[in-house]
């Protein structure tokens, strides 16, 4: 195994254990700082696979402003935060669907990739070539992404005011 | 190198965008009661935009690297959006001022839902697609949360905003495996190399275009993914509804005609018949949870949910030899039913200002108390259920014709579809007999001039539309995608 | 380039070893005889009296949240156009200028709403004299 490997194996196997407890910590505010080990290691999984750029994003938003929404909600919506009360008794089931899921996309990727026959050359997808493929070639989603970031704010305040009715 | 950009061919979206900022500053500078001016705002707006599309017939334009195309299927789909909007902007003015909603808000997020679906129909690359599907979604979730005061309106938003993003998220990741397995997000690029040899890859793409169409089923609330449906519309503002059911299920039905008539097309032999279960099970379940619906919004949307398994099925013909005729079915059906769709929801938000519960008891003693709007709602009724003389008739022609044609499944489909229409006679004319048949308190109705003139028109359109089906069946064949 | 990446990584490895080290070297020599003052909260904050119950957070912080998050993302979009600015030239300049301009709109928009502005204090302490006694008794027995 190369370096690359042996650090992939570790991150992953990290992110693993922080996505299980992430589900099942009984405090929710656990579970959210679970969630920023889970969204780290995905980050770096991308930073070991030569996606800079994704993986710098990816700590920048997920962990460093969606955790932090995260928090804010959990404060603003009076939840609780002890133990328990946030469970349904779903488990079961929620148990099924999720190894059903991994069962299956295990499946798809090893038939469509095999284990490990295919040397994979990493493309160095700089920062600098992520820019220009935005601002060349994908100039219109771009524009189109401000306008959802715009919509996303302006309902945000609306849903968010008090009403002042007479 | 920089991207050469043809502003001719995106004059219509760039007006919009203009317009939406416009309504939104201008709204912070409005006092409260001239806060409805937000809408002959947005309505000069979305006119000049509908000019600008109509300067664009006949173009075969592509801009932005071929990643977006204004070809006539483009136009007219954009010149649709452009009217439905309008239309939702008639049945707004009244509603949204009358309740003290935040009415410039509500008309900037409904005009970014309207840019979503306008470039929806242009947008040939896989990004792009994304792009102006969750354009289409996020406002949408918020004005249907706008009755604030509302729990049953929260719900409305929340349901539809998580199953929203849950499906988006499917769908994006099964975006990421097309472009692992072919190495393009151009829908032309795609379908080329989905008909080449994929190298051991061939389930996967086949669970990854699975994926994708999850989040467009999600859209237009195909069986299993319409379990939103009838929560949200109930809940919404009826404007919102009425919007959703129209412009947003057809903006996600031309996502789903471009991707699977343009990059999947290869692989039809695989999805055809998952789209012929999609529309068996939409059409049946939508029909017969319909026929228990004692609330007219309910059961509207009941009836969106069968209608939109009408409009699935000519998906499942794909690769029966009659694939022009199956896509030229698929987009006079969308056309047909956004028309008799709206005009019932003009109909509801009359009533809804007599009576806010909207139960189909509160439609009784309609005919003489309203008999503009009850004759109406009757040939809407009618037109829906598909029977003469109205232009659900056609719409629901075009399907069958093709499903025979198509012969094998085609013909098991399209004899569900007729038992599913029968089906749907009982709940349809529920409304129509309460409004002629069963005595309701005389109480002259008055209904805003706007939303009666929405209510005539549209019956206008569906009777002359069964008297001259061209006026609409002349169109789609012209626009198809099929073969380019 | 993964190798552009290995100091951070030692600098990393030797931070946490140091942190390892010194806590298990000051365990080994400092004496451990805890008493109820020395395991008080030194500095940091007053013992809680109780938790708050039922008291909300206002709303407008959710809006500052949301703020954060966009201007965020925002920000993001800057670093590879910034990258790529000089091969960009001024359609780049354009493009990020309209960016910039739409996402700004929610701004001046908030702003026009008062949704910064903070008239109404957060409540204050709505504790009344006998609390507050009680707390002091409290304390003052800790």
């Amino acid at each position: 195994m190369t370096g690359q490997e042996y650090a992939f194996v570790v991150l992953a196997l990290v992110g693993t254990v922080g996505a299980v407890r992430l589900v099942t910590a009984k405090n929710v505010v656990h579970a959210a700082l679970y969630l920023v080990v889970t969204l780290a290691m995905v980050g770096s999984i991308y930073l070991v696979l030569g996606a800079e750029f994704v993986g710098w994003v990816q700590i920048l938003i997920y962990v460093g402003a969606i955790v932090i929404l995260f928090l804010f909600g959990l404060m603003l919506t009076k939840a609780p935060i002890g133990r328990e009360s946030l469970d349904n008794q779903q488990r079961g089931l929620a148990l099924l669907v999720a190894l059903a899921v991994l069962a299956g996309l295990v499946f798809l990727i090893q038939d469509a990739f095999h284990w490990g026959d295919r040397k994979m050359n990493l493309v160095h997808n700089t920062t600098g070539e992520v820019g220009r493929s935005i601002f060349q070639h994908y100039v219109l989603p771009f524009e189109a992404v401000s306008f959802i970031l715009l919509a996303a704010l302006i309902g945000a305040v609306v849903l968010a005011r008090r009403e002042e009715r007479e | 190198m920089n991207p050469t950009i043809d502003y001719h061919a995106i004059l219509p979206e760039l007006i919009l965008s203009g317009t939406l900022v416009v309504v939104l500053v201008v709204d912070v500078f409005l006092r409260p009661p001239r806060k409805w001016l937000a809408m002959p705002l947005s309505f000069a707006g979305v006119l000049a935009a509908f000019v600008a599309t109509l300067t664009l017939i006949g173009a075969d334009r592509t801009t932005f690297g071929g990643s977006y195309h204004v070809d006539p299927f483009a136009v007219l789909f954009k010149v649709f959006f452009l009217s439905v909007a309008m239309i939702v902007l008639f049945l707004s003015l009244r509603y949204f001022r009358e309740g003290r909603y935040y009415q410039g808000e509500y008309y900037f997020l409904l005009l970014s839902s309207v840019l979503g679906c306008v470039m929806m129909p242009s947008s040939r690359d896989l990004l792009m697609l994304f792009i102006s599907l969750e354009l289409v979604s996020a406002p949408a979730f918020l004005i249907a949360a706008f009755r604030k005061n509302d729990p049953r309106s929260n719900e409305a938003g929340l349901k539809f905003f998580l199953i929203g993003v849950l499906s988006s998220a499917v769908m994006l990741y099964g975006m990421s495996l097309i472009y692992g397995v072919t190495g393009s997000t151009n829908l032309y690029e795609i379908g080329k190399a989905l008909a080449g040899h994929l190298g051991g890859q061939e389930t996967l793409a086949l669970a990854a275009i699975l994926f994708v169409v999850t989040g467009f089923a999600f859209k237009v609330s195909a069986f299993p993914f319409q379990f939103w449906a009838p929560d949200t519309y109930e809940g919404a503002p009826v404007p919102v509804t009425a919007f959703l059911a129209s412009a947003s299920k057809a903006a996600g039905f031309t996502g789903l005609l471009q991707l699977m008539f343009v990059a999947f097309i290869h692989q039809a032999a695989f999805w055809g018949p998952v789209f012929a279960a999609f529309s068996i099970f939409t059409m049946s379940i939508g029909n017969l949870v319909a026929l228990q619906q004692r609330q007219a919004v309910r059961l509207l949307a009941y009836s969106s949910i069968a209608q939109a398994g009408y409009m699935l099925l000519p998906f499942a013909l794909a690769g029966h030899g009659v694939d022009k005729e199956a896509f030229a079915a698929a987009v006079t059906y969308i056309l047909i039913y956004a028309i008799m769709n709206l005009g019932a929801f003009a109909v509801v938000v009359a009533v809804s200002r007599k009576s806010s519960a909207l139960l189909i008891a509160d439609f009784a003693g309609l005919m003489r108390n309203a008999p503009l709007l009850a004759l109406a709602m009757t040939i809407f009724m009618v037109s829906l259920a598909g029977v003469p003389p109205t232009a659900g008739f056609w719409g629901k022609f075009f399907v069958f014709r093709a499903g025979i044609d198509a012969g094998g499944i085609g013909i098991a489909l399209a004899v569900v579809m007729v038992v599913n229409s029968v089906i749907s006679l009982f709940y349809y004319l529920a409304i129509p007999r309460q409004m002629i048949l069963v005595e309701g308190p005389e109480e002259p109705m008055r209904s805003p001039a706007l939303v009666t003139f929405v209510a005539a028109l549209a019956a206008a359109a569906v009777i002359a539309v069964f008297v001259y089906p061209d006026l609409i069946a002349h169109f789609p064949p012209l626009s198809t995608l099929v073969g380019s | 380039m993964l190798g552009d990446y290995l100091p951070v990584l030692i600098l990393g490895g030797l931070a946490f070893a140091f942190v390892v080290a010194s806590l298990f070297a000051s365990s080994l020599l400092r004496p451990s005889r805890p008493s109820p003052a020395k395991l008080a909260p030194y500095e940091c904050g007053n013992e809680p009296v109780r938790l708050p119950k039922g008291e909300k957070f206002s709303v407008k912080f959710y809006v500052v949240a949301m703020m954060f998050i966009i201007f965020d993302i925002e920000t993001i979009f800057l670093f590879p156009w910034a990258v790529s600015f000089r091969k960009l030239g001024l359609f780049g300049l354009v493009e990020m200028a309209v960016f910039i301009a739409l996402v700004f709109v929610a701004y001046v928009y908030i702003w026009m709403q008062g949704g910064l502005e903070w008239e109404q204090a957060p409540r204050p302490m709505e504790r009344t004299a006998a609390e507050g006694e009680q707390e002091e008794e409290l304390l003052r027995a800790g």
